[in-house]
């Protein structure tokens, strides 16, 4: 389980996150949902130790993050990190020497599962394929968790729809995801969790099965409630 | 398999209408294999967790069973069938009858109607076969 506990951060004198809690357990799709500019990548940035906290703690399977946290979560951010040169395969590589915990049978079956070609060079690639080399530079790491940054915004429609088949699937099997989103329209069906944040704070923290069970509410109908009360 | 999901019924009670549908105009038969839970996920496009969660119920229910390893399958018990198309019938019945009752029409004008639209319907399936 990622747990972040009453997380506050400030860029300067501007507060970004003001006591953040919330939970993900493995084997769960966790989805923190917010308009942009309320805290949702610094919350990942801070998951993975990449910023310092001005206060509170962040918990991976009971232990404080620490400089090991990386060899137990994946990041993909919303933007390609790889040389624009490169090509996929090199990228591969690349991840293959640095990370210890890299899978490359995981890794080609991926580029299978996206119908990629591992001589394309990165700046070459679509919005949509770069989006899914992404997805697969972090899928491939055995890790428990894998923090994703916005998977789905500004691509295509079918590549949209093959990172969502991404989540269903054995790729994922029982480790923990968090995603972020503005937009729940596509995935309303396919997360556990839904964290709703609005400047820096958590305003709802909620089961979408169970929300649907006790209360015959979607995803949206709570979102309405929430942020247009 | 495709399923419209609504999003505000809990999915894995959608996912079991399914079956029970499917179970009940024989487009599953009794024994069938049915696909693993995260085949089912990933055809209906929903959560793992959810898919689990609708096997279990029907497993509980009687719909389904598992020996060992194998997979899943559809129950072969005539009572339990009976009973998931007799479930099915008796809903639809019920809000056929809420919906006319709530506009006032008489049962036997009603009825009447009935025949003649089930008569006129058959009728249109088989000339279109």
């Amino acid at each position: 389980m990622i747990e972040v506990k009453d997380v506050t951060k400030k860029f300067g004198r501007k507060p970004v996150l003001k006591g953040v809690s919330f939970t993900a357990n493995k084997g769960e799709i966790t989805c923190l949902i917010g308009i942009n500019g309320v805290g949702k990548t610094t919350i990942l940035n801070a998951i993975m130790n990449l910023t310092p906290l001005n206060s509170g703690e962040i918990l991976i399977d009971g232990e404080r993050i620490n400089k090991h946290s990386y060899e137990k979560i994946a990041f993909i951010p919303d933007a390609i990190t790889m040389l624009p040169n490169m090509k996929i395969s090199d990228a591969m590589r690349f991840m293959a020497d640095y990370y210890q915990c890299w899978n490359q049978k995981r890794a080609d079956e991926m580029i299978g599962f996206f119908k990629l070609n591992p001589n394309d060079r990165i700046s070459t690639l679509s919005k949509g394929n770069t989006a899914k080399v992404n997805m697969l530079l972090g899928l491939a790491m055995d890790v428990n968790y894998i923090l994703m940054d916005e998977p789905f915004s500004g691509i295509d429609i079918f590549s949209r729809e093959q990172i969502a088949d991404v989540f269903t699937s054995h790729l994922v099997e029982d480790r923990g995801v968090i995603i972020t989103t503005h937009e729940i329209n596509d995935i309303e069906h396919l997360i556990d969790k839904a964290v709703l944040l609005n400047e820096g704070v958590v305003l709802k923290e909620f089961n979408a099965e169970e929300i649907r069970e006790s209360e015959g509410k979607s995803v949206i109908d709570v979102m309405r409630e929430v942020y247009l009360k | 398999m495709d399923v419209k999901f609504n999003n505000r019924d809990p999915v894995y009670i959608q996912v079991i209408r399914h079956f029970k549908e499917k179970i009940a105009t024989g487009g599953y038969e009794p024994g069938q294999e049915i696909p693993s839970r995260r085949e089912l996920a990933n055809n209906l496009k929903i959560n793992p967790n959810t898919a689990q969660r609708a096997y279990k119920e029907m497993e509980e229910e009687g719909l389904i069973f598992t020996e060992g390893n194998l997979p899943s399958r559809i129950t072969n018990d005539p009572e339990v069938i009976r009973n998931v198309r007799k479930e099915l019938i008796l809903e639809a019945v019920h809000s056929f009858v809420a919906s006319v009752q709530s506009i006032n029409v008489p049962l036997e004008e009603a009825l009447h109607l009935v025949k003649e639209n089930y008569q006129r319907n058959k009728n249109e399936q088989e000339e279109s076969l």
